[in-house]
């Protein structure tokens, strides 16, 4: 599927890949394959040998990445405008041709292990990682995406190859391309390059693995020296991106800990998780979030706490907050902050040409919306009486997962 | 790059706005020189203090109802202090420009640096400086800081300070900084996206025309640093995976005419990942590490020039040479030809892309105006970037990335060998 948009503020384009495999996408054994086959796309096909376009990417300046999650693989370039063609000659080029040798998959493989070293240095990472697993018992969502470092270790050069014959190819992606163009012309040169790849034959069914409905609290503790600062992870949960309830409960996450993370800057302190936990001293950061997802996954609330605060303190006012919004309606002038909050950083995001695309993509590839707009006007429309049913649904002891960050004296 | 619309006002604040048509927001950036350069000598951590007690209530309402206001546009905003400057950062949509720089005047100029405040403040920051006693790329970052610079010089700590100064701050003297730093004398006011010159013109004229300069004049400025010999610090942080390492020199003023081959010799030693040497050779060759770069701060110091890698410990020690053996063929002449113009056709280009969004426009104009580079930097940028040459880059890296004279500071488990 191809899907343009005209921005016109800068004479630069942004072209994205999506590709509808991710860590859903694996059993155990094979975790993290997703995300090492997405290094490998970096390392050339017959055509453009490793360095080739990437160092003309480079020269023109563009800025270019990918990522893995749970849903989707992605990949992306911003270029100047004239280099339009240049983006969509790599990226169709990789998309069938890519050449995965056995030597660039070791040379890769102590990259991607260096990767999760660096993420297991973070105890938010180790903490997130564990709940997540406890939260599911049968859907691929709880394996998470870097996959274990075993599994990294035993990846085959041929497991990867077919998972790329299986999934990179046109029948499996979506292109959104955003930039300074009429977007016909935009979705004309697109179409010239994706057209001619051959589909996949072997896509098989979207993986099916439904997540039994939870039946009471789970718990995880993780006991660490790595860390000095105790932490609280909540983790229910939530529907998918195509639920109805889905932009309600996008803006219950900004009721509760305002549009951008950190206690360090200046907005989102009118929050309700900034006012209960940092203002009061029991915490030295918060946050809330809600991924849009194409399958029912987690709404998660986390506090970093101040030092000698107990973990049962902070998980207490964090349920009580909770509870406060499941029981009662936001006050009018709450509720018009948390909506101008909330569409303005819609604004925001997408004044930026590279974000922009992003948005769109994501809206696509997880069915939340058919554009930017329409998504927009789902946000405009939440009510206060959507934002408490929303919380009320959510926030229930048998879909709730606790998670503690316990940190250790010096065990080195 | 859109036109630049420059003016400024009587009490000497400089205002630059860049009207981009088609945007919904306005990105806004303040810079008051009051960053680390400008902190009391043996102080660190004074300016970050004043700056975030800065955003806790103003003489006309108190923090929860500054906080309220500033939510109620939907605006966001920080307030960071760096090497140079202390820099207020926000976006907002259009039409809200006036009332986010009528609450940034607020808290700029006119702060309660209640004694609660300063307090919570206080506590805050504790909480950060323990948080970062386990964190290694924190830890590699004040022992490299404290290998390079002498102590009282403003670059010894990072910008959060030291615990005993953050503890031992009192609020006369955070009061006593917020009056002698924060003044419009050589600050500086940047917009860039939907918005007009005029519109900001007044709107900056209500915000901060009668706001008075400073009384006095400040003397910044600290004898030059150097390292006469290689140093070494490895700091054991338990129960981590990964190490981080920071290989680093003493840099030079964002104002020395040296700095774009700075930029490019950079960019062609370690600035990106994939298109520079080290990151070439030492990821995508040999597979030891997932991130290599290297950056130069601008300031009117000599900011860090530091390489940071993320490394198992057993690779330590064989990225450390790669990366040194990397520079040492650039000190040498070593360079191919393609990739001196790679690295200077990618910064090059870098600027065309910065335009898609207000907040990369606002950035790169407000380096420009900041250190006074001049009107027509921007059409002289990209010439003076294309004309650096091979011996140029070698000679930078000669001057001030000596391969034989550096400091290494290293993070993380304990290492498997000696660094020698």
């Amino acid at each position: 599927m191809l899907y343009a948009l005209e921005a016109r503020h800068a004479p630069v384009v942004s072209l994205w890949v999506w590709y509808h495999v991710g860590g859903r996408n694996e059993v155990p054994g094979t975790t993290g394959m997703s995300h090492f086959l997405e290094h490998m796309l970096f390392k050339g096909t017959t055509k453009h040998p490793k360095g080739d376009l990437d160092r003309l990417l480079a020269r023109y300046g563009a800025q270019w990445n990918a990522f893995t999650s749970e849903d989707v693989t992605c990949y992306f370039e911003t270029v100047p405008k004239a280099r339009y063609k240049t983006a969509l000659e790599l990226e169709s080029d990789r998309m069938r041709n890519a050449l995965i040798s056995l030597e660039e998959t070791e040379a890769e493989r102590t990259v991607i292990v260096s990767e999760r070293e660096g993420y297991e240095n973070d105890p938010s990472f180790l903490l997130g990682e564990e709940l997540q697993s406890i939260a599911f018992s049968r859907h691929t969502y709880g394996q998470g995406v870097i996959g274990s470092k075993d599994e990294i270790k035993l990846m085959t050069r041929d497991g990867l190859y077919a998972h790329y014959r299986r999934f990179y190819a046109p029948n499996n992606a979506y292109v959104v391309v955003t930039g300074d163009d009429e977007p016909e012309r935009l979705i004309e040169e697109a179409a010239a390059a994706f057209g001619p790849l051959d589909p996949s034959s072997d896509l098989g069914e979207p993986p099916k693995a439904p997540e039994p409905d939870q039946l009471g609290e789970r718990r995880v503790t993780i006991h660490r020296a790595g860390g000095t600062l105790p932490i609280v992870m909540l983790a229910f949960r939530a529907p998918r991106a195509t639920d109805p309830r889905a932009a309600a409960i996008s803006a219950l996450s900004v009721a509760l800990a305002g549009t951008s993370a950190g206690s360090d800057g200046a907005s989102g302190r009118s929050s309700r998780l900034h006012r209960a936990l940092i203002e009061t001293g029991l915490a030295a950061d918060v946050d809330a979030s809600f991924q849009l997802m194409k399958d029912p996954y987690l709404f998660f609330v986390d506090a970093t706490l101040r030092p000698g605060i107990k973990h049962a303190d902070v998980e207490r006012v964090l349920l009580e907050e909770l509870a406060k919004l499941s029981a009662d309606l936001l006050a009018e002038d709450e509720f018009a902050r948390v909506r101008r909050q909330l569409l303005a950083s819609t604004a925001f995001n997408t004044d930026t040409i590279t974000w922009r695309a992003y948005r769109c993509g994501q809206l696509l590839s997880t069915g939340a919306a058919t554009s930017i707009s329409e998504w927009y006007e789902k946000l405009a429309v939440v009510t206060r009486e959507q934002i408490r049913d929303a919380a009320s649904g959510l926030f229930v002891e048998r879909s709730r997962n606790v998670g503690w960050f316990v940190p250790e004296d010096d065990v080195a | 790059m859109n036109k630049v619309h420059r003016t400024a006002l009587a009490n000497g604040l400089r205002i630059a706005t860049v009207p981009i048509a088609g945007l919904r927001s306005t990105s806004v950036l303040l810079a008051v020189e009051a960053g680390q350069w400008f902190e009391p000598a043996g102080r660190p951590g004074i300016a970050r203090l004043a700056a975030q007690t800065m955003l806790r209530g103003t003489k006309r309402r108190d923090a929860a109802a500054w906080a309220t206001a500033l939510d109620a546009l939907g605006a966001v905003a920080r307030l960071d202090v760096g090497a140079h400057a202390a820099v207020f950062s926000a976006q907002c949509l259009g039409d809200d420009l006036g009332e986010l720089l009528g609450l940034i005047a607020e808290a700029v100029r006119t702060p309660a640096l209640a004694d609660a405040e300063i307090e919570f403040v206080r506590g805050q920051t504790l909480a950060h400086l323990e948080k970062d006693e386990r964190d290694t790329r924190a830890v590699s970052d004040r022992a490299w800081r404290g290998l390079v610079y002498p102590t009282g010089h403003p670059f010894h700590a990072p910008a959060i300070g030291d615990a005993a100064v953050v503890r031992s701050a009192t609020a006369d003297e955070i009061r006593a900084y917020h009056k002698s730093a924060i003044a419009p004398d050589g600050a500086v006011l940047i917009v860039a996206g939907a918005t007009t010159a005029d519109a900001v013109k007044k709107a900056a004229d209500r915000a901060f025309g009668d706001w008075p300069k400073r009384a006095g004049a400040r003397d910044a400025s600290y004898p030059p640093v150097a390292l006469a010999a290689t140093k070494r610090r490895v700091e054991v942080v338990p129960d981590k995976t990964q190490s981080d390492v920071i290989i680093g020199w003493p840099g030079l003023p964002r104002t020395d005419p040296r700095f774009t081959a700075v930029r490019v010799t950079n960019m062609v030693y370690a600035a990106d990942t994939f298109a520079s040497r080290a990151g070439n050779v030492i990821r995508d060759q040999l597979g030891l590490a997932y991130y290599v770069f290297s950056g130069i701060g601008a300031s009117c110091g000599q900011s860090p020039w530091i390489v940071r890698m993320g490394v198992n410990p057993q690779n330590v020690h064989r990225a450390i040479e790669v990366a040194l053996d990397e520079l040492r063929k650039i000190t040498v002449g070593q360079i191919a030809d393609d990739d001196l113009a790679l690295a200077k056709d990618k910064l090059v280009g870098e600027l065309d892309v910065a335009l898609e969004s207000p907040a990369g426009v606002a950035s790169m104009v407000l380096e420009a105006e900041m250190f006074e580079l001049g009107e027509d930097h921007f059409e002289r940028y990209p010439r003076e970037l294309r004309a650096v040459t091979k011996e140029q880059v070698i000679d930078t890296a000669r001057a001030f990335l000596p391969p034989d004279r550096y400091a290494l500071a290293v993070a993380g488990p304990a290492l498997p060998e000696a660094l020698v």
